[in-house]
């Protein structure tokens, strides 16, 4: 019972509070508007993730990873080439975009002529007709060193002249890239590239406007300043003052780490574009940054947001694994992999590799990782999107239910120096204290367990060293660290050709000093002289590792097609077979948990994200 | 007065140099990623990592690169005064940012002193005064469950219960209080109970402890002595007294919070100081992080002064010199 009149003034006040917060707590019940029947156009499609995770401030000369390369292909860019933005195969052919048709090649196959479609808009401020110098204008920045950017890898060598100048991106001159006139382009090659129009694909190929993106001469200032081509554009793009660079505030729009709303571009003309390639269904994209993982997918349940790049946490799975509709799954081209290091004991003996992948529980890493949700068991190297070879068809080390098998890897082990006395239990000096980096969160924290369980089996004994994803990545890749295994890693393709799998991972080219660089961390090719060449500072053996440079080399000469990647999948046979630096474990799949407000879903599998180019919302 | 004032803010100077300087020195010591690296992609080459470190000043040595920071910091940079620089996240000046969220971190800070002062002191008040009954045990029972109950907990629980349950509560993010006042309010009201409850029961036990005490001394009983009600001889003679070492606690907690409330920020979902940090520390993105170390360091060295000066009005017995 309230004693005093103070006591009761203190209710009676939070009582107010309480009744304030109810007032203006929850959001108010909004009318859903269902469209017309049939009309999927319309809506606001609201998106929240734990981050952006733009590697390059969205500036598309210098941004790569999937969700920020999806956002500029399906909506913001129209490079020379692009995809359907849809799953499976017909997701990964290329077609001609920017581009009225596809390039005339000339017969020695080396010069792409392109010609431009009419009509293509920049969106305002800019308000202009895309011509092909601001295609031209694109390369130039890429190969401006002042850029910083990743994209020179991709054109320098391949194009003719394409290599990295100090002057600013104005100034650079690219001889292989030629604009006769505002609708002409033409690129030519150095050498025959089979692959050069999925490179022309990229948003960093996209036409870019000079007279804006000229004033910002390093890497990702351009970002909260982009220019569509495209059906959509950063909303608020039209307030842009263009007439100086001092006078250009950053575009609305875009708050890095907060939000990024894209609205239709007024000047985009559906007719220079094509249904299969856009349907432009959303009037607005609303992409916010939210701290709270479990808070993103509490509202995606409720209602107040529609969807999530994120990885849904195991609880979402779990109710939602009987109702697929809201929980759609699509195979990225994605491996996960456990790394062996060729240079390092125990693992420079293929007795020893061989025995690790015979003794690694795939399956109890999968159902810590999620389950089939999350992806399915890889048997080798290339995912069977990409054109390898499916589970049931090649699978080299199989064993029960995928569960690892300790008495064939113990017979494997018994046939390595390293077990002294074949009982198949590694036992000399060198099996024992093993650094094993891995990732000090979820699912690696689940991992780890379970490879350490499996290879003390057959005596390996690993010093698990958990540390941040990035930091993981960043010592295993360095070449003087000597990391003997590592479970960090996975990779996803750059375009939809096998050859993205192998080089960078597997060809003695690929490996480089400096920290962080080098993504052939197994490194398979290595030799005295190139440790020595470009010193990379391996101590280890280095005698008699196995390298496929040769038979990279050729399967990369051959044109696009069944040939092509015949000759990948016996690459990857051979990496298994006869290298063996990986256990790979893993052929991803990316799940989203999905809103009643998405009418249509789509996923785009070049990007390995839901495609914004198709989604529709109803309100 | 003015001459320890004088003083005091040399020393705000010469503290923040020392914090800046072991935080640039654990960053180079124990970098949590390179940047160059981070932003070089997923096909680095060492040029292109050499020129991004050129970009971001990485590839000047440790002591001139400090030496940038400091003068950029007292004189300013391109981008105006106090200078931070520019994010290697972002490509964005510092400054802007920073003091975007430190707006958002000052209102979460202020609104949950607010409700701590108001639930903590009086309960610490009434609990001192009624010591031993049921109503001191209760408030002590509180005061357990608040400084027991882990923030990151009670805010889930808070968004459970009040959000997602009950709908009654306006749930994650941020709304400007110039863009809906009400939706303000309704966004902030959770974060300010959830960060308030642990310090309103530490403030409610030092303030039953520090009430108790006073209550005890021999002026008390000559007041009570003089026929004074036990009202004011309990507001004006020993709240005073007690309330001291409160003013203290309050100085440095505020100025702390100041730098960054980061649980609550990151489970609310605000843009404040607090997510920025742990954003840009991740990232390994130097400018930023030393842009919220300074402001940090500096909301508290500053409160404490501040504190100082309240205490000697609190004080008739502390004179500064």
């Amino acid at each position: 019972m309230v004693r005093s009149r103070r006591s009761r003034g203190i209710l009676a006040a939070l009582a107010a509070v309480a009744l304030l917060a109810a007032a203006c707590g929850g959001d108010a019940e909004q009318p859903r508007e269902a469209g017309e029947e049939g009309d999927l156009r319309g809506g606001t499609l609201r998106v929240q993730m734990e981050s952006f995770v733009h590697e390059c401030n969205f500036d598309p000369t210098c941004e790569f990873v999937s969700y920020a390369n999806m956002i500029h292909t399906n909506l913001l860019q129209r490079p020379l080439m692009n995809y359907r933005h849809v799953a499976d195969d017909p997701g990964l052919e290329i077609l001609p975009d920017l581009a009225a048709d596809m390039p005339e090649i000339s017969e020695d196959g080396l010069t792409y002529t392109f010609t431009l479609k009419d009509g293509v808009m920049f969106a305002p401020p800019v308000d202009r007709e895309v011509t092909s110098q601001d295609v031209a204008y694109a390369f130039q920045r890429m190969a401006s060193q002042q850029q910083g950017n990743p994209y020179t890898y991709y054109f320098e060598g391949v194009i003719d002249g394409f290599e990295l100048q100090k002057s600013p991106a104005e100034d650079v001159e690219i001889s292989g890239i030629e604009t006769p006139d505002d609708k002409t382009i033409s690129i030519t090659l150095s050498d025959p590239v089979p692959d050069i129009l999925f490179r022309l694909a990229m948003p960093g190929t996209a036409p870019i406007p000079q007279e804006v993106a000229g004033c910002f001469p390093q890497s990702g200032e351009y970002g909260r300043f982009v220019i569509s081509s495209g059906p959509y554009m950063l909303e608020g793009s039209e307030a842009l003052d263009i007439s100086t660079c001092d006078s250009m505030e950053p575009i609305a729009g875009y708050e890095p780490d907060r939000t990024l709303n894209l609205v239709r571009n007024p000047n985009y003309e559906p007719a220079t574009d094509s249904p299969e390639m856009r349907s432009s269904n959303p009037d607005r994209f609303e992409l916010s940054v939210n701290t709270n993982v479990d808070d993103i997918f509490n509202r995606i349940v409720a209602g107040e947001t529609d969807t999530s790049p994120d990885d849904p946490p195991a609880q979402f799975l779990r109710q939602f694994a009987e109702d697929r509709e809201r929980l759609p799954s699509n195979p990225v081209d994605v491996l996960w992999y456990i790394v062996m290091n060729l240079t390092q004991p125990p693992f420079d003996d293929i007795h020893v590799r061989k025995a690790v992948n015979l003794a690694i529980d795939k399956d109890g890493l999968l159902r810590a990782a999620g389950g089939e949700l999350v992806g399915e068991i890889a048997t080798h190297i290339l995912p069977p999107t990409m054109g390898g070879l499916p589970s049931d068809e090649y699978d080299p080390y199989a064993t029960e239910g995928f569960a690892g098998d300790v008495d064939l890897a113990m017979e494997e082990m018994a046939q390595s120096a390293y077990d002294t006395d074949g009982d198949g239990v590694c036992d000399a000096p060198e099996c024992s204290g093993i650094l094993h980096i891995s990732r000090n969160e979820a699912p690696w924290t689940e991992f780890n367990p379970i490879i350490e369980d499996n290879l003390a089996a057959i005596g390996i004994e690993l010093e698990t060293r958990e540390i941040e994803g990035g930091s993981a990545y960043e010592l295993v890749s360095t070449t003087s660290e000597n990391v003997p295994i590592g479970s960090h890693g996975g990779w996803g393709k750059d375009w939809p050709d096998a050859s993205t799998f192998f080089e960078a991972l597997f060809t003695s080219g690929a490996i480089q000093a400096g920290p962080g660089v080098n993504n052939n961390t197994g490194l398979v090719g290595i030799t005295s002289e190139i440790n020595e060449e470009r010193e990379l500072g391996i101590e280890g053996n280095l005698e008699g590792i196995p390298s496929i440079d040769a038979e990279f080399e050729e399967c990369v000469a051959m044109e696009l097609g069944q040939a092509r990647l015949d000759c990948f999948n016996e690459v990857d046979r051979i990496l298994m077979e006869e290298v063996l630096p990986y256990v790979p474990y893993r052929w991803d799949e990316e799940t989203h948990l999905i809103s009643d407000n998405i009418t249509k879903w789509e996923f785009d599998q070049n990007a390995g994200e839901m495609s914004f180019a198709h989604i529709a919302v109803a309100s | 007065m003015t001459q320890y004032i004088i003083r005091r803010l040399m020393w705000v100077v010469l503290v923040l140099l020392m914090i800046t300087l072991i935080a640039y020195v654990i960053f180079f010591v124990m970098p949590p990623v390179d940047p160059a690296r981070a932003f070089a992609g997923k096909r680095p080459t060492p040029e292109l990592i050499e020129t991004l470190r050129h970009q971001f000043g990485l590839d000047q040595p440790f002591y001139v690169q400090y030496g940038r920071f400091v003068q950029r910091l007292f004189l300013g940079d391109e981008y105006g005064w106090p200078g931070f620089g520019f994010s290697y996240a972002t490509r964005s000046p510092v400054r802007e940012e920073l003091f975007q969220r430190a707006v958002i971190t000052i209102q979460l800070g202020a609104g949950a002193a607010v409700v701590w002062l108001l639930v903590g002191i009086p309960i610490g008040i009434v609990s001192g005064i009624k010591r031993g009954t049921l109503v001191d045990r209760a408030a002590m029972g509180f005061a357990l469950f608040g400084v027991s109950a882990p923030v990151f907990w009670l805010g889930l629980m808070f968004l459970f219960i009040f959000w997602q349950k009950l709908g009654i509560a306006a749930g994650t993010g941020y709304v400007a209080l110039s863009e809906n006042p009400v939706e303000w309010f309704g966004h902030m009201i959770m974060p300010w109970i959830v960060l308030a409850l642990l310090f309103a029961a530490f403030y409610a036990r030092m303030v039953r402890g520090s009430l108790i005490e006073t209550m005890g001394q021999d002026y008390i009983r000559t007041a009570r002595a003089k026929g004074l009600s036990e009202r004011r001889v309990v507001v004006k003679h020993g709240l005073r007294a007690s309330l001291t070492p409160i003013v203290t606690l309050f100085g440095i907690d505020f100025g702390t919070l100041l730098g960054g409330a980061i649980i609550t920020e990151t489970v609310f979902n605000m843009p404040g100081l607090g997510t920025y940090v742990v954003q840009s520390v991740f990232r390994g993105d130097l400018p930023a992080t030393m842009g919220v170390v300074v402001l940090g360091a500096l909301a508290v060295t500053v409160m404490s002064l501040v504190v100082d000066i309240v205490y000697a009005y609190l004080d008739p017995r502390v004179r500064y010199t």
